[in-house]
């Protein structure tokens, strides 16, 4: 499949309920003409700034590629300076997904087995064999959550439309079922309203979204990657919500000037062309899909020596570091470097390159400390490493 | 009706809106200005020298939520049975101007929509059963008056050109002019003006994509914007229009120096967050904290700098100084009080006091959303109870029927119950008020900076803010306006300069000021906390004019009183922390306290915790 096609896919797809909501309205405040400027607006919108053609913030495009590799490192938070293309890159994302089997329009994205288990489940179902259910593949959903979006939307409702038509009470979706099996973005994540906070956290703790009303309950898997970026200086996130992302990215403004120069010339380009501009880039694009899919493939032929593991444990320990999440995703984001980097085993050099992703979050808050956390986290690492003279 | 064309003064302002209106991907234009000042009536006739029948909206300032974004619209609802869409303020305003007077003033989470709809270009309406995108590409215009407080910078980096605030943009006394020039005009030479003006923009609009800038040209523009300390990269790009944009109002085909000076002036130094070094003012700048990077980086970046031949951006960097000096004199004269010493006593109202709490609350503040809730956990909000209830009629009477029981006129169900939600800043703002002078100065800074420190981790939790601000040598500043944002205020305290004389009267004036205008954003707690051993000895006319006398001890104790008297009188609360040590200590900050009618701690050596302590148990 093709970039372009893709994106008109998710156009199309990502319009279904607007079509639906507008085709039941018999009384509509928008006139024609609107309408038709709106869906041409839409289109263009739908062409995002292809990834591979962002200039530098590797730290950030690396930990979104690492957890496409393995959405169980548990998301990013992308934090830093404005106007550094935070969402740009975060929104570029979609074009190089790998695709996931679902079962054929099912909108909670799930797999097969996930499908059979919910459904004989329910009261009265006979078994299903699963050879019988048809499947589609499509592109890792990447669902964006609006800070204006309202509970029942985010959770899902009851889809009024069809209980008037045909009286039947069926639960519609929200953008936690889409969301299913692939990445939920929040932009401006420290704005997010507390109620919907503590919604995330419940289902992200759970991997479950459960919702009772009108008289029915519907519980779907809701496991995704979490994404979520902001600006530190416009507020501070909440530490519960702080601990559930598993990397934290850093981004600041560039500062050589010949990396902006082509930053502002790719832009212009970009408007005046997009369509161009995306053929310009289609193959690297390409490329890069191809080496997240390998990665991808190989990763479960990874293999860590306990050494290493010890390693990890050790540096953990002397930034003093609470849990073991910290130990955790620091393993798994190491297997998903290395096989992002083609190496079937991890090294210290893998460790040390995604450490401060890790841990930068995780270090406990003081008041009075001066050091940064990525040079703290850098000289333990040295240490444990033996190399504290050298540095 | 005022034209465009009209509006004597304000020339960058007219400028401003002129490049907006050759290049609308510049995002907008923001315009602060003194109030009275007329500044909304520039705005409004921007809209006529747009294209006809482009859309103006204007943005109230106490818009709810699904004003803004859109919602379901319940008349139509009711009538239809159906859900039907009402598109938001946002929406009605896609490829026209999205007008906010007062825009300083807005809503946080208004502010917040705003943002992402400028950044997607579109609304994404996820509210109430809908899932709609709307396209929202709007300009953005908005004026405000400095002293109500400045606009988030979040917004402000998505939007392109900010006309420096200067003496110019008063326009009180251009007024007149503007008055006098309408009485003598006739019609037909205002509509000859403005045709033209429209013609000239629709050509300047065609002449656009004609327009070309050097790879020299970019490079200039984006030296000037490091050397100006400007945060972001997407800046660039608006500099590149801003400069592309002037040249096409010139008629001209290449980008010339005086487009680029515009583009830096309305661009950059608005937005500049330190002066490009000049040997004269190293000793006097606080010490820049260098942004971090990587060092292969910083190579690349001095190499590029020295690889640039251009003497436009030498002289660019050497211009800018006298520029930023001279707005930066402007404001200061602006904000110059008229007769300090003769504040009303009479306007004795108390803050309410309440307790701290989140930031949408059940209770009070302003009416921002309803959500789904228990009726007895709250207001119910009435409205949108109905717009949920108000699809199922229908059904719920079918049912009812079939149950065999008697009909009601409305079937409202337990689920169909909106709870109102209020978002009000209840939070206290915290405003730290540290002596920088002499020489205990260091140590009490320490303190302050791990006070404030803490303060702000649990800032999140009781929605509380923190202000900063330091006095020495001739005045007070604000080192930090009240924010949450413990980065920030580390960032502030780290390049603090210390020692000199002790301007206290201008750091209580200052305090006040911020406390004022915190209020206007629905603050309503303020509390003082005040570092300093209470030794004013700086007037508070030398904070404005620094060739002031020095003044009387008498005068001095005169303006600390009056000011102390009408900040208690204000609803502030204060505590005095006196760090001198016992033996030098004259007793001038227990009086401070007594005269603010707050408390007095003596706390030589007062570690953060201890002050965070007396400031949360008071």
């Amino acid at each position: 499949m093709t970039q372009t096609e893709t994106a008109d896919k998710k156009t199309a797809a990502k319009k279904t309920p607007a079509a639906k909501a507008k085709a039941g309205a018999t009384v509509t405040s928008v006139p024609e003409p609107k309408k038709a400027a709106a869906s041409a607006a839409k289109k263009k919108s739908g062409l995002a700034f292809p990834f591979t053609a962002i200039v530098g913030q590797e730290e950030m495009k690396l930990s979104l590629i690492l957890n496409i590799i393995d959405p169980r490192i548990g998301g990013v938070l992308v934090m830093g300076h404005r106007g550094t293309g935070k969402s740009t890159t975060v929104r570029a994302l979609a074009e190089v997904l790998p695709l996931i089997e679902r079962v054929k329009d099912d909108t909670y994205n799930r797999t097969v087995d996930q499908y059979v288990e919910a459904e004989e489940a329910k009261k009265g179902h006979k078994p299903i064999d699963p050879a019988s259910v048809k499947t589609e593949k499509i592109p890792v959903p990447v669902v964006d959550l609006p800070l204006g979006a309202t509970e029942d939307r985010v959770c899902g409702t009851i889809d009024i439309e069809q209980a008037l038509t045909s009286g039947v009470k069926a639960f519609e979706p929200g953008l936690l079922a889409q969301a299913n099996r692939g990445f939920l973005y929040i932009d401006e994540v420290n704005l997010l309203d507390d109620h919907l906070v503590d919604v995330l956290l419940d289902v992200a703790a759970s991997g479950k979204n459960v919702v009772e009303r009108e008289g029915i309950s519907i519980r779907h898997p809701a496991r995704f990657v979490l994404v979520g970026s902001g600006n530190p200086e416009e507020g501070e996130l909440r530490p519960q919500l702080l601990d559930r992302f598993g990397l934290h990215a850093r981004i600041i403004t560039i500062l050589d000037v010949a990396k902006r120069v082509d930053i502002v010339k790719r832009r212009r380009e970009f408007d005046d062309d997009p369509d161009a501009f995306m053929k310009k880039y289609h193959r690297d694009q390409l490329k890069l899909q191809h080496k997240i899919q390998q990665a991808k493939d190989i990763l479960s032929e990874v293999t860590m020596t306990d050494a290493v593991l010890t390693d990890i444990a050790k540096l953990c320990m002397n930034l003093g570091i609470d849990g073991h999440r910290g130990e955790l995703t620091i393993t798994r984001t190491a297997h998903a470097h290395a096989a992002f980097m083609g190496d079937k085993e991890v090294t210290m050099k893998h460790v040390r390159e995604i450490a401060g992703l890790c841990l930068r979050h995780r270090l406990r808050k003081d008041p009075l400390e001066t050091l940064d956390a990525g040079e703290k986290i850098e000289r333990e690492l040295a240490k444990v490493l033996g190399e504290a003279e050298a540095v | 009706m005022i034209a465009f064309t009209d509006i004597v003064g304000m020339d960058l302002a007219k400028k401003a809106l002129m490049l907006l209106a050759v290049d609308s991907e510049l995002g907008g234009v923001v315009i602060p200005s003194a109030v009275g000042s007329g500044k909304s009536t520039i705005a409004r006739a921007f809209a006529h020298i747009l294209p006809e029948g482009t859309p103006f909206v204007e943005l109230p300032l106490n818009v709810t939520e699904d004003r803004l974004i859109g919602g379901v619209d319940l008349e139509a609802t009711l009538a239809t049975g159906m859900r039907v869409v009402q598109h938001g303020v946002l929406s009605k305003a896609n490829g026209g101007v999205l007008y906010v007077d007062s825009i300083s003033l807005l809503d946080s989470s208004a502010v917040s929509h705003i943002m992402d709809a400028i950044s997607r270009g579109e609304v994404l309406v996820e509210r109430e059963g809908l899932s709609e995108v709307h396209p929202a590409k709007f300009m953005l215009v908005g004026t405000y008056d400095p002293s109500d407080g400045e606009v988030r910078m979040g917004l402000l980096d998505r939007i392109g050109i900010i006309v420096p605030f200067t003496a110019q943009n008063d326009y009180r006394a251009r007024k007149k002019i503007v008055n006098t020039v309408l009485g003598k005009r006739d019609e037909e030479d205002t509509r000859d003006e403005l045709n033209m003006l429209t013609g000239f923009i629709k050509a300047a609009r065609e002449q656009l994509p004609h327009v070309s800038i050097s790879n020299e040209q970019i490079q200039a523009l984006i030296q000037t914007a490091i050397s100006l300390g400007v945060e972001g990269n997407r800046v660039d790009i608006f500099t590149v229009r801003a400069a592309l944009a002037s040249a096409a109002l010139a008629q001209r085909s290449d980008v010339e120096e005086e487009d680029m000076k515009l583009a830096i002036k309305l661009v950059l130094i608005p937005r500049a967050t330190r002066m490009p070094e000049r040997e004269a003012q190293a000793e006097e700048m606080p010490p820049q904290e260098a942004p971090p990077q990587e060092e292969t980086e910083e190579e690349e970046d001095e190499n590029s700098r020295a690889d640039t031949p251009d003497a436009d951006a030498e002289e660019e960097q050497k211009d800018t100084p006298d520029m930023i000096e001279e707005l930066m004199m402007d404001a200061v004269e602006m904000e110059l009080p008229d007769n300090i010493l003769n504040i009303s006593l009479a306007s004795k109202k108390k803050a309410t006091t309440g307790s701290r709490g989140e930031a949408l609350n059940n209770k009070r503040g302003r009416f921002v959303r309803a959500q789904p809730g228990e009726m007895r956990s709250g207001k119910v909000a009435l409205i949108p109870t109905l717009i949920s209830a108000a699809p199922w009629q229908e059904a719920r009477r079918r049912d009812k029927k079939m149950a065999g029981k008697s009909n009601t006129a409305l079937i409202i169900s337990k689920d169909d119950v909106k709870i109102k939600r209020f978002r009000d800043k209840s939070g206290t703002l915290f405003i730290f008020i540290v002596d920088a002078s002499g020489s205990m100065a260091l140590n009490r800074m320490r303190q302050a900076k791990g006070a404030v420190a803490s303060l702000l981790q649990n800032a999140y939790v009781h929605r509380d803010q923190v202000a900063m601000i330091s006095f020495r040598g001739k005045q007070a500043k604000v080192l930090l306006p009240p924010s949450q944002s413990v980065d920030r205020a580390k960032r502030e305290l780290d390049v603090l300069p210390t020692g000199g004389g002790t301007p206290l009267a201008s750091a209580l004036y200052l305090g006040w000021e911020t406390a004022k205008q915190a209020r206007s954003k629905g603050i309503t707690q303020v509390m003082f906390v005040l570092i300093t051993d209470g030794r004013g000895n700086i007037g508070l006319q030398a904070a404005f004019d620094p060739d002031a006398e020095k003044v009387s001890k008498e005068v001095l104790e005169k303006e600390i009183e009056a000011l102390s008297l009408s900040i208690q009188a204000d609803g502030i609360a204060a505590i005095v922390v006196d760090t001198q040590m016992n033996y030098l200590s004259r007793g001038e900050a227990p009086k401070l306290a007594q005269k603010l009618g707050g408390r007095y701690f003596y706390l030589p050596n007062a570690k953060a915790e201890q002050i965070v302590e007396a400031a949360l148990n008071f």
